[in-house]
């Protein structure tokens, strides 16, 4: 997928938004809610004052990661959606350390270790069997999903539960926790890890020659075959990233999000975080910088959905109604043509030098 | 363990089959032409939820045809905007899902009893009772279906110029075929089976519809077809093994002699490893058509 | 002169007010805000149990008190301390009620920053003096339903009886422990009555969701076959599924009535499969919960604590007549049901009930009698090794 031109993909970004949001508000007409103050409220619970803010960081924190995950995978030619069973490894692996007790640097940072290595354990054998058995990895990671799915029940429920509240895990211990970056909201630490990782993860694709691997093998398969590219080492690497990346959000969840700082059976705070990480990949044309707006994005939306709901009372669903649009538009690269009066808007200087950089002329 | 409980566990997993052997099959017609749709997941909930209104206004076969109408509608939005507008096929799948997840369960909210609606008995399709559970007609339907897809696309000329379009579009571009309208068709049609599985589950097999009605089973249909190679006959026996292990975990996980040897956790789990041993041991290697999953553009 | 007689009417309009106030009852007690905040868990609406009763109930109040009800969802478990901080934070609830455990955390953790706002929260302790916690003894109104079962399964001919769980969480573990002290129980019962004992056994699964009803209708069907003669629906929206396996068998038989019969939970759905083919429901009283808080907020009695609501205090109930009569005219508000099919629903049941000999349903009363009275207690379940160790004493395998 080509990058080209950061001010077109602004401009489309903004006209799939303002088509995903005239489309909830027909539906919320619809049905008698009012637009207007719905919209308010969910800008302001969004991005209107500090405590909105934190919130939407703090939705948009496992969101990068998990887009992360698709997005290098993407890069690379591959299909990887395993993210979900993935970070459900990896947040009890995190969980697995407070188990024992080590002194509180050491527990950090084996909760983080282990929970990365999860992530890339389980993705693995995705990489294997596509490199031994040459099955598809939207086969394996589907399945693979559910397996760790009920993998985790199973562990939530015997090996890792609470033995004074059997409805959960032990909860990370205290001093392992991130600690909250705006005290009275959610926002933890974890929101720099993921903004950190999201960097290493650029600076891996676009300045190693791995990444640059990556990047070719998946632009064009022939030629970087051809050019002595060895496709399973890529298909590993790939995978295996993905699988650190996943694994870390499966951490940075549990350790991050209060109030409980563990899983609950049926793991209803960490289920689906895995399919949101699939949006905000796409919404971020599976590049990095793209990936934490379009997570901010979305962690708006919910955010703010909330607090929709509870001003205006429109259901929190409606969120996922505008973002599905929003996502449907955003599949047309076109849209600008669509437009055409739109090009003619010159967007400040800030992003006419990355204009300069891109090789490819617009169509 | 006799006669009459393997009969059940049997008829249990053809009910299972038909959503995964509907979908997949519509979803192998529209990748032969080249458009993946992720989407099946979204459109399987949404025209559950149509199917069930249609049903509660005009009897089981209007529902399962408004049903199949809404898959064809949708599809033809995908379509048109991964054909004419170059779409990128991931992403409006992807965003199908969504919307279908938020509108179905928005909708719920309006209908009766907030957050789950029974189909009337009106509504509710008429199957043929057995001893061992109830017959419906539809399993019929899931298993002809494939039979007759794959003679379409494998035996008629018109399945040639699809698998053609999915190949090599521009071959078939200069060969005078019409690629954006082939793969419109193709791709609306096999999204009316997607509606037609969900139909399905909320008239007939499961009779309500809640948010969560499809439970991934859109996946586990593109999963099949995956699987497949895109051999429709192939979808029906994956559906049919998925179908057939699915049921038999549940079921064996209630025998009191099952759960003294090993947790409900990991008999749970059997369908999906067992698909994927299938897929590792068996299948192997899949190939898809060449121009798969990029929008068509006339040099 | 204009300005004097203004000044003198200022005051006098004034000192109407202050009188006027000081006047007021309850004057002690700040002035209602007017709104109650329901927040319900991940599992949300339309389980025609649990978040529906507690929905009930506020819903209730809030039109009893003349107050609004704000009902806020949950999409997934990252929103519950949002959602209350939020409801909270707004300043405009008189009362926050959580429904479910899984908000526990939240609450503790909000009821801490806001020590001024009211929260109540179900099947949860939070200790604060802003809290009221209600909890139920789900394994007193459990133990009623075995006790049918075994009975009415030994009746019939029915080798086992069995019991469709969700996920293995400790409220389960109540509905699990108390069902097999019941089933014991009933199957002594009939021992004493008809001179053996039938050693009706238990088939129990845990589906592993609750929201997946196919499952619970493969779930059911397995049990049917393996001829179970009463399901007990412990997974919400499951039931559904598990009704539909039953109404299927039922049929297949030629007949429109049970055996085999479905046991509801939390709400009273008997009235569900025509009114003849749910036997009973295990009635938790959520909806009573709710009101009760609610009206305690708008009397000024409200405090924080906790309270359990078992048999005696009618908290949890086996199903009967009125609760049917109530709970019908909740299905029709839902246009589930219309007003002509409640005639013949009611005299369904009654049939279907009175098909059941005389005898069981006063040794089920009998029961009930013994556990109000303390004569029995009922065991109970908090954890999995506490849960094994009912297993193991009250095993009903065959």
């Amino acid at each position: 997928m080509r990058f080209s031109g950061r001010t077109d993909e602004l401009k489309k970004t903004v006209i799939a938004a303002v088509f995903g949001f005239a489309v909830g508000a027909l539906t919320m007409m619809v049905y008698g809610y009012d637009p207007i103050s719905a919209y308010i409220a969910l800008f302001n619970g969004a991005f209107g004052d500090p405590y909105g803010l934190s919130e939407s960081l703090t939705n948009a924190t496992p969101f990068i990661l998990t887009a992360l995950t698709f997005a290098i995978g993407f890069r690379g030619g591959m299909f990887n959606i395993g993210a979900e069973g993935q970070l459900y490894l990896g947040a009890l692996a995190a969980v697995t350390v407070s188990l024992f007790r080590f002194p509180s640097g050491i527990s950090f940072a084996l909760s983080i270790i282990f929970a990365v290595l999860a992530g890339a354990a389980w993705s693995l054998p995705v990489a294997v069997l596509k490199a031994a058995r040459g099955v598809h990895e939207v086969i394996s990671t589907i399945m693979l999903n559910w397996i760790s799915r009920f993998l985790s029940f199973y562990l939530i429920a015997k090996i890792l539960v609470d033995p004074l509240r059997a409805e959960k895990t032990i909860s990370i211990a205290e001093s392992v926790r991130f600690p909250l970056l705006v005290s009275g909201t959610s926002l933890s630490y974890g929101i720099f890890v993921s903004l950190f990782a999201a960097i290493i993860i650029y600076l891996f694709l676009w300045r190693t020659v791995s990444g640059f691997d990556i990047r070719a093998m998946g632009f064009n398969p022939v030629a970087a075959t051809y050019a002595g590219i060895d496709k399973w080492k890529i298909t590993l690497i790939v995978f295996i990233t993905g699988g650190f990346t996943a694994g870390l959000a499966g951490a940075v969840h549990v350790m991050g999000r209060p109030p409980t700082y563990a899983i609950y059976s049926g793991m209803p705070s960490i289920q689906g975080l895995g399919f949101e990480g699939l949006a905000v990949a796409m919404i971020g044309r599976n590049h990095p910088i793209g990936i934490i707006f379009a997570a901010i994005f979305f962690g708006g939306l919910l955010a703010g959905g909330r607090m929709m709901q509870l001003s205006s009372q429109v259901p929190l669903e409606m969120v996922r109604v505008v973002e599905g649009i929003v996502v449907l538009f955003l599949a047309i690269p076109e849209l600008i043509q669509v437009f055409s009066f739109l090009r003619e808007i010159r967007i400040p200087f800030i992003f006419q030098f990355k204009r300069s950089q891109n090789k490819h002329g617009r169509r | 363990m006799n006669l009459s409980y393997l009969l059940g566990i049997l008829l249990g997993s053809l009910h299972a089959m038909v959503p995964i052997t509907l979908a997949g099959t519509g979803e192998v017609i529209g990748e032969s032409s080249g458009l993946f749709n992720i989407g099946l997941e979204g459109i399987i909930l949404l025209s559950a939820m149509t199917g069930a209104l249609g049903a509660e206004a005009g009897g089981p076969i209007v529902g399962l045809f408004v049903g199949m109408g809404t898959g064809f509608v949708v599809g033809l939005i995908f379509g048109l905007v991964c054909t004419y507008s170059k779409g990128v096929q991931l992403i409006a799948g992807v965003g199908i899902n969504l919307f279908a997840a938020g509108l179905v369960t928005f909708w719920l909210i309006h209908l009766g009893v907030p957050g789950h609606h029974t189909i009337a008995e009106e509504g509710r399709m008429v199957d043929i009772s057995t001893p061992f559970g109830d017959f419906s007609p539809m399993i019929l339907v899931a298993i002809v279906f494939p039979v007759v897809i794959y003679l379409l696309l494998f035996r008629t000329k018109l399945g040639l110029k699809i698998r053609a379009v999915g190949e090599n579009p521009q071959a078939a571009d200069v060969a005078g075929i019409k690629i954006h309208l082939l793969r419109l068709f193709s791709t609306a049609t096999g999204a009316s089976l997607a509606g037609l599985a969900g139909a399905y589950l909320s008239i007939d097999w499961i009779g309500s519809v809640t948010k969560e009605l499809s439970a991934g089973r859109g996946f586990i249909a593109l999963a099949t077809v995956v699987f497949s190679g895109l051999n429709p006959l192939l979808v029906l026996l994956g559906g049919f093994i998925f179908g057939f292990f699915d049921n038999l975990a549940v079921w064996v996980a209630t025998m009191p002699a099952v759960q003294q040897i090993i947790p409900w956790q990991f008999v749970s789990m059997a369908p999906y490893v067992v698909t994927l041993m299938v897929a590792a041991g068996v299948i192997g290697r899949v190939r898809f058509p060449a121009a798969m999953g990029v929008p068509y553009e006339r040099e | 002169m204009k300005q004097i007689a203004s000044v003198m009417v200022a005051i006098f309009t004034v000192a109407l007010l202050v009188v006027g106030l000081v006047m007021t009852p309850g004057t002690a007690q700040a002035a209602l805000k007017g709104k109650v905040a329901l927040v319900v868990d991940v599992g949300g609406r339309g389980d025609l149990s649990f978040n529906d009763m507690g929905y009930k109930g506020t819903d209730k109040a809030a039109a009893d008190f003349g107050l609004k009800m704000v009902d806020i969802q949950s999409v997934s478990a990252a929103d519950y301390l949002p959602n209350v901080r939020n409801a909270a934070r707004s300043q405009s609830f008189d009362l926050i009620i959580a429904v479910g455990f899984l908000l526990t955390d939240a609450v503790a953790t909000v009821a801490k920053e806001y020590p001024d706002q009211k929260f109540m929260i179900i099947d949860s302790v939070v200790d604060a003096p802003n809290v009221m916690s209600i909890v139920f003894k789900e394994n007193e109104g459990s133990a009623l339903v075995g006790a049918l079962a075994a009975m009415v399964a030994a009746h019939y001919g029915y080798p086992y009886v069995g019991a469709v769980l969700g996920i293995e969480i400790p409220v389960l573990f109540h509905f699990e422990a108390g069902y097999r002290f019941g089933i014991d129980w009933g199957n002594k019962a009939y021992a004493r009555k008809k001179g053996t004992n039938p050693s009706t056994g238990l088939l129990y699964t845990y589906t592993g969701t609750f929201s997946d009803i196919a499952k619970g209708k493969a779930a059911t069907q397995a049990m049917l076959a393996q001829r179970a003669g009463l399901i007990y629906n412990v997974a919400g929206p499951l039931g559904i599924g598990d009704l539909q396996a039953i109404t299927e068998a039922i049929k297949a038989k030629g007949k429109e009535a049970g055996p085999p019969f479905m046991i509801g939970v939390d709400a009273n759905q008997d009235w569900m499969g025509d009114g003849h083919r749910v036997l009973a429901s295990m009635l938790k009283r959520v909806d009573n919960a709710c009101y009760n808080a609610t009206e305690a907020v708008v009397k000024g009695t409200f405090k924080g604590g906790l309270t359990v609501m078992g048999l005696d205090v009618k908290g949890v109930a086996m199903s009967n007549y009125p609760e049917l009569l109530t709970f019908m005219e909740f299905g029709i508000g839902a246009g589930k049901i219309t007003k002509q099919d409640k005639a013949n629903i009611v005299s369904n049941w009654k049939n279907m009930r009175e098909q059941v000999p005389s005898w069981i349903w006063n040794a089920v009363a009998d029961l009930e009698k013994q556990i109000i009275s303390k004569k029995i207690s009922v065991p109970n379940a908090n954890t999995l090794e506490e849960m094994k160790a009912v297993r193991t004493k009250y095993p009903l395998t065959k």
